[in-house]
């Protein structure tokens, strides 16, 4: 009974981060967060892999809470956990190789699947990233703020000192002409 | 180079919906006869949903570090540093719980094996050292002596000579008799022999396994009684003291001498005394008696390991067995007088005495 009560409370929860509330993913980083953290304290981790798993892990249900398709089975707080071993197991296993891997870490974790999808959108976002910072600082910012903080060309002309918006236009897709090769020149070849 | 820059800013335009209607059917059947810009525009919207990933992925992560920065971090480490020692300790004390059980487990199989090998072997050593003097008859050891006599008296002791023999001697004048229990253990039939040969049928009546002593009476008409020569004497006696017994480790009688050398029989058995004596097979269940020819004792055994070692029951367990009985069985009190034989000398005594004495043989 208790269980299904739970499982209602962590589902508005979820309907509340696929709207995008901040209110829902702060109650769902500081309720699990310290469960994690605890986990990953005792497999001989920091507080900043904690931090990194935990917010990957969060990453990924974002993810899957965005894509629509996504029901939970469990308690999220079950879904949370489980996704953040298996980070912290795959993470493990990167820096030591097979060596430090505890027998309670070995157990079949149920978050496999889920975490599949989120690996490749992890790639792609590691290729944008890397794209980003390599096409220098202006051409970041300008890039940032037309694409995903929906600047007007005007404010960013402004911000930069161009002398209108059509020279900072040029300037901007000279920049995404850089990003969008360096890219797709990582992209294509990784995938 | 900047053909290009003109062909994104129009492929921009296009996807934005910037383009007026007459320049988007323009652009469309550009993408349909030009197969390469037909595959850039769908590269841009790609790439545009990527970037628009990133971007998303960005202000979750910010939002993110945002929240984190607002945890209130050295209270919950902390927390998860005492949550950690407990479940640690937790897990030491049940480790430590199992192999202190295991230990335990091994320890108790270990000491209990032990006793049990140890008590084994004590035992057999026990049995190997103490042996009863009872004698195993065959026909070689009977004497033809005790073979005339038997046919000159006619008296109806069977001619099979028996399994087991040993001594017992009278303790009232109506044919009650004590010899020792192992004697007659087992038995179907006992007969009692005194040294003239004649053989009276007789029955075990009382039996104490703990002292090795029974009480036999004689079940048989022609048994005559007469008066004991002798007494018991229940107080204990003296480290040193001389004693005498007379036993049938053959068909006669045979008479032996020593002297009490200690006061407790064997592996320190208060009931009974440790005499320097020769006693034989067949000796079991003889008297032993001082010099006034008082009944201190009753020969049981010998210990195997040395010579000239035996044990025998202290005449206090006789008495005290004795007055224990069922009244219905109760022997006469014939014992309280003072002793016919003292005074006497040795041959004398010998020869007053040797009519109480019997050979106790056992049919089974």
């Amino acid at each position: 009974m208790k269980q299904n009560q739970d499982i209602t409370r962590d589902r508005e929860l979820l309907l509340g981060l696929a709207k995008g509330e901040d209110k829902s993913l702060e109650i769902i980083y500081s309720e699990n967060f310290p469960v994690v953290l605890r986990m990953i304290l005792q497999h001989n981790g920091s507080e900043d892999d904690a931090k990194d798993v935990f917010q990957e892990a969060v990453i990924v249900l974002y993810e899957k809470v965005q894509t629509g398709d996504f029901t939970l089975s469990s308690r999220l707080k079950t879904f949370l956990y489980s996704v953040c071993r298996h980070l912290w197991l795959k993470k493990v296993q990167r820096t030591f190789g097979l060596y430090a891997l505890t027998p309670e870490l070995e157990e079949v974790i149920p978050a496999t699947e889920a975490l599949e999808e989120h690996e490749a959108r992890d790639q792609e976002f590691r290729i944008m990233e890397g794209a980003m910072s390599n096409i220098g600082q202006p051409c970041q910012t300008i890039l940032e703020d037309y694409y995903l903080h929906k600047r007007s060309m005007q404010e960013i002309a402004e911000k930069f000192g161009y002398t209108n918006a059509e020279n900072a236009k040029n300037q901007k897709y000279k920049c995404l002409m850089r990003l969008k090769k360096l890219f797709f020149d990582q992209y294509n070849t990784s995938l | 180079m900047k053909e290009d820059m003109t062909l994104l800013r129009e492929i921009e335009r296009y996807l934005e919906g910037e383009m007026s209607e007459q320049e988007k059917t323009a652009f469309d059947t550009l993408r349909h006869t030009n197969p390469l810009i037909n595959k850039q525009v769908e590269e841009h919207q790609l790439f545009l949903q990527h970037l628009g990933n990133y971007g998303k992925r960005q202000q979750l992560q910010a939002k993110l570090n945002h929240i984190h920065h607002q945890l209130d971090m050295p209270s919950l480490r902390k927390q998860a540093q005492e949550e950690n020692q407990t479940a640690r300790r937790l897990s030491i004390r049940r480790r430590t719980i199992s192999n202190l059980a295991a230990a335990a487990c091994i320890a108790l199989v270990t000491s209990l094996s032990t006793i049990a090998i140890i008590q084994n072997v004590s035992k057999n050593k026990s049995t190997a050292q103490y042996e009863d003097v009872r004698r195993v008859l065959n026909n070689i050891q009977r004497s033809q002596n005790a073979l005339i006599n038997d046919m000159n008296s006619k008296s109806k002791a069977p001619l099979n000579p028996g399994t087991y023999g040993g001594t017992g001697f009278a303790v009232s004048g109506n044919g009650y008799i004590v010899t020792n229990y192992h004697v007659v253990a087992g038995a179907d039939s006992v007969y009692v022999q005194n040294n003239k040969g004649e053989a009276f049928k007789a029955i075990s009546i009382f039996e104490d396994i703990s002292s090795d002593l029974a009480v036999l009476k004689i079940a048989d008409s022609s048994f005559k009684s007469q008066p004991l020569p002798y007494a018991l004497k229940p107080q204990s006696v003296k480290i040193g003291e001389e004693v005498f017994t007379m036993g049938f480790p053959r068909d006669e009688i045979v008479y032996g001498k020593g002297y009490i050398s200690a006061k407790t029989g064997f592996n320190g058995d208060t009931t009974a005394y440790q005499v320097s004596i020769p006693v034989n097979p067949g000796n079991s269940g003889a008297p032993l008696l001082d010099n006034k020819g008082d009944v201190v004792g009753i020969v049981t055994g010998k210990q195997t390991t040395s010579d000239g070692i035996a044990f025998a029951v202290k005449s206090a367990h006789l008495k005290h067995l004795l007055d224990e009985m069922p009244k219905d069985k109760q022997t006469r009190r014939d014992w309280n007088h003072k002793s016919r034989l003292e005074g006497m000398n040795r041959v004398d005594q010998i020869k007053k005495l040797e009519d109480f004495v019997y050979m106790v043989k056992v049919y089974n």
